[in-house]
């Protein structure tokens, strides 16, 4: 594989796209009703001690990657062990991606279509993305991440314009303190998306410059924690905390509300796109992830393995029913049980066996 | 029994020639005898008329033989000139000593190379190389040297008894002059662009550079056509890895034959198979200047007026020259207009047919009524449509490419008012739709590159079918494979969709936006090398103080 490097602006522009990606979609810390932008910014707090737990593990040995990294200080065998693991964890990521992507068209652009299509086409989009050497993916993330803000400056704009927000939704704060609904709302949101960064461990070792990169990622981190809580709380809101919290696309059917009769009347089939492309970015970097996982397991180029595993990602989206029980599996089941497990439990054992090792096994 | 020895030298090396056709055969070197030489140049060339050869025989002997000849391709060279070399040639054999010899005579000797001094003298060559009347004087030792110098407009100078020839280079004949550039005018600007011919060209820039850095290195590629393929690039503003590069990749072109700079342009590029170009061409001199000042290399081909420029990135394609030699806002709206114009020209069609056909939401509730109205009595379906009105222009456009200029009008007639307003009066096509097609085309004009436009074209069809089956999902399925391949792109080692990705913040003053030129203080990141600096910083027009008080002054004195 060839080592292209790439520069430290690039990585953080994909870290911000990264962490928007698919979260707009749906209306996060709605259990706690109006406070939700409490439990944004709590688990950010939260999320950001994640992101520096990765950071240090980066930092200690900041020539290899996440699967390197096992492989190096957890021996031959454990380390693959849990570098399988992580492997499926990103494709599995990738996989309720595609179909939360594939559940989205239908849902709003083509109602008529079969998802599999959809899927399908999205798929082949995402792998040609992989295809080309992963700078391309981040340069893409550069090319478009002008139209990503200029797209939500307007969204936000016109929807302080056309005089929706209701102020009043916000209120009271806290009517109930700090329970246990909050708690289960804030270990969702570290879970999904904050923690999801553990994937960029992979990615963190081709930066070129390493001067005063961790500080440049946790600048944009607080940025997009008070974003996401920005755009979260628009929602909540535009629609009032019942509504929002009940909607399948709480933000989609805010745009819907944006009028400006006889110019546009219903704006969310253009945003849809952009949701689009926030969830093909995720996706993208989900599976680069996986396959250069492959490639430090098998020895295998990681190009062949973009088919074979797309194929496995393909057939992982249509496990749930329906997207009912998608939403169930992902929303309520795997953010408490396996997500946290690689999330946080898996890289705090490796920092622990980076100390422990410290003097046995220097830096590469 | 010249003949007899001719046919024995000549005949091994027709048939080596038969079996490795292209291929340089062995060179022959010039022979001492001047009648072995002219005869073997006669026949090399296949006695061809244009080719013409005159011996000259000296006064003081009484020999038929002639001691010196001269040869030339009618219609290569400069008859001026030729006159004047011709002169020049018959004093020197009018007066040489030397007796023309038999050419059966003695054994030409191998050892010595100055031979033919009989009298202790010098010999016809030297006296010639001393009278004729220029300064590129060449000595040609090889009889395929002589005919390549002769095919390249040189008159070539054979002497008896000498081993060598003298070519001296005056091109001519009928050339077309320095005229303005077709392919891209300007409102504004210099007026002359490239001809056919590579040595006017290279003059072209070198009256715009007047700098020793300037480099051209000249090489001849295809072995048929010998064309001049010239290199050149600035020393030290041009990067060295990429002259070295461009230099590499040219060299190693084995082919028969160069026409046109596409030739160079498909052998050389970085991505063969894109539709993108990767490699600039423009017909004006001055926009060479410019990029050389960049620190792109040129390449210029002789018998084409287009000059290939590299490394070359994305949006280098919607600039013109023009947009230095007017004012910077203006320039800069244009260069705004230009990326939206080719958003248009690629996505229109796609977004009318995916609007009409699946997202009929995203219009106001009028629009959409009077849309539905036109569409329907239409019998076909919206993809369907514009599909075959695309392509009628496209044809339109060809035949307005090839036809005669005289049948213009007719075409014209026949595209406009028969394809156009029959088939919507006919209820066939819809108005919306030919409105639709037209501005697309008309989009499709504005970008300044013909290359771009080309490339726009073809993708358009591959975006409208997308949007006729999945609606904007098929949009945004054709759009980001197109924007990832673009990103993956390089020119060169440059990256293609620079300054944007990767971001070079110094160069943004020069891509959508244009500032003035006194601002422009850097040559671009990337392309330039270690000469960086273009101009010395902070030149806003200075104005003098004095200026300012003595024209208030003056405008208060006056009325008193």
């Amino acid at each position: 594989m060839s080592q292209q490097k790439i520069r430290a602006s690039e990585l953080v522009v994909s870290l911000i796209l990264f962490e928007v990606g698919s979260t707009t979609l749906f209306l996060q810390g709605g259990g706690v009703k109006q406070n939700a932008w409490i439990a944004v910014l709590g688990a950010g707090a939260a999320g950001a001690l994640v992101l520096l737990l990765h950071l240090a593990i980066h930092r200690r040995d900041p020539r290899l990657d996440l699967f390197l990294l096992f492989h190096r200080y957890m021996g031959p065998w454990v380390g693959t062990v849990f570098n399988l693991g992580f492997i499926a964890y990103f494709a599995y990521e990738m996989s309720r991606n595609l179909r939360d992507m594939g559940e989205l068209t239908m849902l709003t652009l083509l109602p008529g279509t079969r998802i599999w299509i959809t899927a399908l086409i999205t798929l082949l989009v995402v792998a040609n993305t992989v295809r080309h050497d992963w700078r391309v993916s981040f340069l893409t993330g550069m090319a478009l991440f002008p139209i990503m803000v200029a797209s939500y400056l307007i969204l936000i704009l016109i929807i302080f314009l056309s005089g929706l927000i209701h102020y009043e939704f916000l209120l009271p704060v806290l009517e109930n303190g700090v329970n246990m609904d909050m708690a289960k709302e804030v270990m969702k949101l570290v879970s999904f998306p904050f923690g999801e960064t553990v994937v960029f461990l992979v990615f963190y070792p081709l930066i070129q410059q390493r001067r005063s990169v961790v500080r440049n990622i946790m600048i944009s981190y607080f940025g997009i924690v008070l974003f996401l809580a920005f755009i979260n709380q628009l929602s909540v809101m535009v629609l009032g905390p019942v509504l929002a919290a009940n909607t399948t696309l709480p933000l989609l059917e805010t745009v819907q509300l944006v009028q400006f009769p006889g110019v546009f009347e219903r704006m969310d089939a253009l945003f849809t796109l952009i949701l689009f492309m926030g969830l093909g970015f995720k996706m993208v970097y989900f599976y680069s992830g996986a396959v250069i996982g492959l490639e430090r397991v098998t020895g295998i180029g990681y190009r062949k393995w973009i088919i074979p595993l797309g194929a496995l990602i393909f057939w992982a989206a249509f496990w749930s029913p329906n997207y009912t029980h998608h939403i169930w599996l992902g929303r309520e089941i795997v953010l408490f049980t396996i997500w946290p497990v690689f999330q946080i439990v898996l890289p705090a054992l490796l920092f622990t066996v980076m100390l422990l090792r410290r003097n046995k096994i220097k830096p590469h | 029994m010249l003949n007899k020895w001719l046919k024995q030298v000549l005949t091994p090396r027709t048939q080596a020639a038969g079996q490795k056709a292209g291929t340089p055969s062995q060179s022959l070197p010039v022979n001492k005898n001047l009648l072995v030489s002219m005869e073997l140049l006669r026949s090399k060339l296949g006695r061809s008329p244009d080719f013409v050869m005159r011996g000259f025989t000296s006064s003081k002997g009484d020999s038929p033989y002639p001691v010196l000849a001269v040869c030339y391709v009618d219609g290569l060279v400069d008859h001026m000139q030729l006159t004047e070399l011709i002169e020049a040639a018959a004093r020197t054999a009018e007066n040489s000593l030397q007796n023309g010899r038999e050419p059966s005579g003695g054994e030409p000797d191998e050892g010595e190379l100055d031979e033919g001094k009989p009298d202790g003298g010098e010999s016809v060559a030297e006296q010639l190389a001393r009278s004729l009347p220029s300064a590129d004087l060449q000595k040609k030792a090889t009889l395929d040297d002589v005919i390549a110098s002769v095919l390249s407009g040189s008159v070539v100078f054979l002497a008896d008894n000498t081993s060598y020839a003298l070519s001296v280079s005056i091109p001519g004949g009928l050339r077309r002059s320095v005229e303005e550039p077709t392919s891209q005018s300007v409102i504004r600007g210099p007026k002359e662009g490239f001809t056919e011919e590579l040595s006017t060209n290279m003059a072209l820039i070198r009256r715009k550079l007047k700098t020793p850095d300037l480099r051209m290195e000249v090489r001849q590629i295809g072995t048929y056509t010998q064309t001049r393929v010239a290199v050149a690039y600035i020393q030290g503003i041009a990067q060295d890895s990429v002259v070295e590069e461009v230099r590499r990749r040219i060299d190693s072109i084995n082919t028969d034959s160069i026409l046109e700079s596409n030739y160079i342009e498909e052998m050389i590029q970085d991505a063969p198979l894109s539709p993108f170009p990767t490699i600039m061409n423009t017909e004006r001199p001055d926009a060479v200047a410019a990029s050389l000042l960049d620190g792109q290399v040129a390449v210029l081909i002789d018998g084409t007026p287009f000059a290939l420029l590299m490394p070359v990135t994305f949006f280098k394609f919607f600039q013109s020259s023009e947009d230095y030699y007017q004012r910077y806002d203006l320039a800069t709206f244009l260069r705004v207009l230009r990326i939206m114009t080719f958003l248009v020209a690629l996505l229109l069609p796609s977004l009318y047919i995916a609007i009409t056909t699946f997202q009929q939401e995203i219009l106001p509730m009028t629009m959409l009524i009077t849309l539905a109205a036109q569409r329907e009595g239409t019998p076909l379906p919206a993809l369907l449509e514009a599909f075959i009105m695309e392509l009628t222009f496209e044809v339109i456009r060809e035949a307005g490419v090839r036809m005669p200029r005289i049948i213009g009008p007719a075409i014209s007639i026949v595209g406009a008012l028969v394809i156009g307003q029959a088939a919507v009066q006919a209820g066939l096509v819809s108005g919306t739709m030919v409105i639709v097609v037209s501005f697309t085309a008309i989009a499709n004009f504005v970008i300044p590159s013909i290359d771009m436009a080309a490339a726009v074209r073809l993708m358009r069809f591959t975006l409208m079918i997308l949007a006729g089956t999945l609606g904007l999902f098929g949009i945004l399925a054709g759009m980001i494979p197109i924007i990832v391949h673009l990103v993956s792109l390089r020119s060169f080692g440059v990256d293609y969709y620079a300054p944007y990705a990767p971001f070079h913040k110094s160069n943004m003053k020069d891509m959508m936006i244009r500032v003035p030129i006194w601002a422009m203080k850097t040559r671009p990141d990337q392309i330039a090398g270690k000469n960086r600096t273009r101009q010395a910083p902070y030149q806003y027009p200075p104005v003098e103080e004095t200026l300012l008080g003595s024209s208030s002054q003056g405008g208060q004195e006056e009325p008193s």
